[in-house]
């Protein structure tokens, strides 16, 4: 699926937010290292789809009504083997329809389970004034409580992801301390200016987040993803 | 001409200036501009009212009751008239086909009522739909001290100003066109331009960004329309001279809307600075931050590295001006052993001290030769990129009061050092508390091009605006 059949999709729905499978698929597209996404709308498929991505798998809702789906018990991780994944997804649909009862859940995304590497942020958002935005920043309480992020308008050059990422207060982190792997710099770099690029060639976009990008001694990938596009 | 061709040059480099609607009985706008005419222009006044034009004319400014009949091009207006006349007045201006005009009038959106609202949509349209150039409304409009134009009397009028500034707001146009001056940082070209609705600032500021007189740019912004032009202005702006920018006022974030984690972290300033770091501009907090940082880009070397030689006259002087420097971001090493073994020759170790920061006004006591010697040798050390001088404003200046010759020592070794040296100066004198005698003396500083700061803070924050930029 192009961008262009995504947003049609979304648009005919009246769907602002791009669901995680699409929004990983147009970002895959656009060369970006995501983790291989599929939508399951039954257990047997979820199944089927656990086996093919490689196990462990992630299992996580796919609705547009549910925004936190960790607190709606939508979200599985490490499963091993089809038995488990079918429970969890019975369980999935179970507690995200207790939780929000009119929720139209679409299916579960299945994905394998990307071994656990630095998480940091890549987002973009349009600001009123200055127009289309990059962020980064490192994950989880480093951008919850610190908010220690760094901003540069699109266009970006090397130079602007360069510095995106040496500006932040956490940076050191980056180098690996306390015998934590150093993170590969060059990868991150890279995935924020073909982010970037995949924002300036879609104006549509309005909105993106990359939370968390597992960063590993060698590359790095988005393991979540959500793109929030223009009313039509 | 500076920029030929640009749509701005003439209005920029005006020979004939209108002042429309000035009043008695200080009529302000004339005197403000008698410079015109100093400058070999030619400045004409344009108002109806028979009451105030034989004041006009005692000014010896000729006077027309109508813009029609004054000859010749009009290069730049200056309309201070009632709001409700604006308009018409813009109309004639069109019609005269004048290369721009400010209008020093207000009452228009500012005021947020549905007539000033109306009367500047109106002049707006009848301005773009003419291209015409249109500065303000609400606004002190130009202030050139070349061509002998000014929005306040006690400017100064030089020929060789470097500076351009432009002002969102008209009070911090006028005072960094008075502070300017008296920290001998002379403007090319200064702009306030209010509301912005015709012209904005990337405009303008594409003007100074091209123009050959200008060297450094400063401005006072609180926000922009149109923020993309703004932020490809300040890039090419900063890819050929430094841009200081001073932001005033942080926006409301208000109530956004927002889906991602992104967008809620995203707030209006921190984009701001975001920004302003893309371009590579200097950012600045305030009128003392960014008068400093412009003394120091004017009168010094191109800083390469962060290396401070803290040159104190005192033991507490010496560790109040290593905190302030270090605090600032700059890094105060070890002097090279070559350094140690020529100052240990003739320091005085008793009462002072040779680590660096120097304690040194035991061993200079007010001999020049010393101070001379002592700069040569961090002159030469491999270790220190710049190199910063404590004058005391309490002890020494105590007897520079009786003998006013030793300061003119003094200040002739820092530019002598200054004129062969490769290495920042940066001269404190401190603390500067007994202001007017600090005021006196100020001048001597001026002349020789020495760039002097009343506090270790404010000297340490010029010196790493600088360098930040200079090697970004």
């Amino acid at each position: 699926m192009t961008f262009q059949s995504v947003l049609t999709q979304a648009r005919s729905e009246h769907r602002t937010l791009l669901n995680e499978v699409e929004a990983k698929q147009v970002l895959g597209e656009a060369g970006v290292s995501v983790t291989v996404t599929t939508l399951a709308t039954s257990a047997d498929e979820a199944a089927k789809q656990a086996e093919a991505a490689g196990y462990p798998v992630v299992l996580k809702v796919v609705s547009p009504d549910i925004a936190h789906k960790s607190d709606a018990g939508g979200v599985k991780l490490n499963l091993n083997n089809t038995a488990e994944v079918k429970a969890a997804y019975a369980e999935i649909v179970a507690s995200c329809t207790k939780a929000v009862p009119n929720a139209n859940i679409v299916g579960v995304a299945v994905q394998h389970m990307a071994p656990q590497g630095t998480e940091v942020i890549i987002g973009m958002t349009t600001d009123a004034q200055f127009g289309p935005v990059m962020m980064f920043g490192l994950g989880g309480i480093m951008v919850e409580v610190l908010k220690d992020v760094s901003f540069r308008l699109v266009p970006l050059t090397d130079r602007d992801a360069n510095q995106m990422i040496n500006e932040i207060k956490g940076r050191p982190i980056l180098d690996g301390v306390r015998g934590q792997p150093a993170s590969d710099i060059a990868a991150l770099k890279s995935t924020i200016v073909k982010v970037a690029k995949f924002v300036e060639d879609h104006p549509e976009v309005r909105e993106l987040d990359l939370n968390p990008v597992f960063a590993y001694p060698d590359g790095a990938i988005a393991v979540d993803a959500r793109i929030i596009v223009a009313e039509a | 001409m500076s920029v030929p061709g640009h749509r701005l040059d003439r209005m920029f480099n005006p020979k004939t200036v209108v002042v429309i609607g000035d009043k008695g009985p200080g009529y302000q706008w004339l005197n403000n501009n008698k410079g015109v005419v100093e400058k070999g222009g030619n400045l004409y006044s344009v108002q109806v009212d028979p009451n105030q034009i034989e004041g006009i004319e005692k000014m010896g400014v000729k006077n027309f009751t109508s813009l029609a009949d004054v000859p010749g091009e009009i290069d730049y207006a200056l309309v201070a008239v009632p709001r409700q006349v604006a308009p018409l007045v813009l109309k004639d201006l069109i019609a005269k086909n004048a290369h721009g005009a400010a209008f020093f009038t207000s009452g228009f959106a500012e005021t947020r009522e549905e007539l000033g609202i109306r009367l500047q949509d109106q002049m707006v349209t009848m301005a773009r739909a003419a291209n015409f150039n249109l500065v303000g409304p609400n606004c002190m409009g130009l202030y050139l001290p070349k061509a002998g134009v000014r929005f306040n009397g006690d400017a100064a009028l030089v020929d060789d100003g470097k500076v351009g500034f432009l002002s969102q707001s008209g009070t911090h146009g006028i005072m960094f066109s008075l502070v300017s001056k008296a920290n001998g940082v002379f403007l090319s070209r200064c702009a306030s331009f209010g509301n912005a609705v015709v012209l904005d600032v990337s405009d303008l500021l594409e003007y100074l960004a091209l123009d050959d007189e200008t060297e450094v740019i400063g401005m006072y912004v609180e926000g922009v329309r149109d923020g993309r032009k703004f932020f490809q202005t300040l890039r090419m702006a900063c890819e050929r001279k430094p841009v200081i920018v001073w932001k005033g006022g942080q926006t409301e974030a208000g109530a956004r809307a927002t889906m991602s984690h992104t967008a809620s972290l995203a707030a209006p300033q921190a984009i701001w600075d975001a920004m302003m770091r893309q371009c590579g501009a200097i950012t600045t907090n305030n009128l003392d931050e960014t008068i400093d940082v412009m003394k120091l880009i004017i009168n010094s070397r191109r800083p390469v590295g962060p290396r401070m030689a803290l040159l104190a006259q005192t033991g507490g002087q010496s560790v109040s001006i290593t905190d302030a420097f270090a605090k600032a971001g700059l890094v105060v090493p070890r002097f090279s052993d070559q350094s140690y073994a020529d100052l240990g020759e003739f320091f005085n170790v008793i009462g002072g001290s040779y680590q660096n920061p120097l304690d040194m006004a035991g061993t200079v006591a007010g001999k020049m030769d010393t101070l001379d010697r002592i700069l040569r040798i961090v002159d030469a050390d491999p270790n220190i990129d710049n190199v910063a001088v404590e004058l005391s404003a309490m002890f020494a200046a105590r007897s520079w009061r009786r003998d006013p010759k030793a300061l003119d020592a003094t200040l002739d070794t820092l530019q002598n050092y200054q004129q062969r040296s490769q290495k920042p100066l940066i001269v404190i004198l401190h603390p500067a508390h007994e202001g007017e005698y600090i005021a006196s003396i100020a001048e001597k500083f001026i002349e020789r091009h020495i760039p002097v700061f009343p506090s270790f803070e404010r000297a340490a924050g010029a010196m790493a605006r600088y360098l930040a930029y200079a090697t970004n």
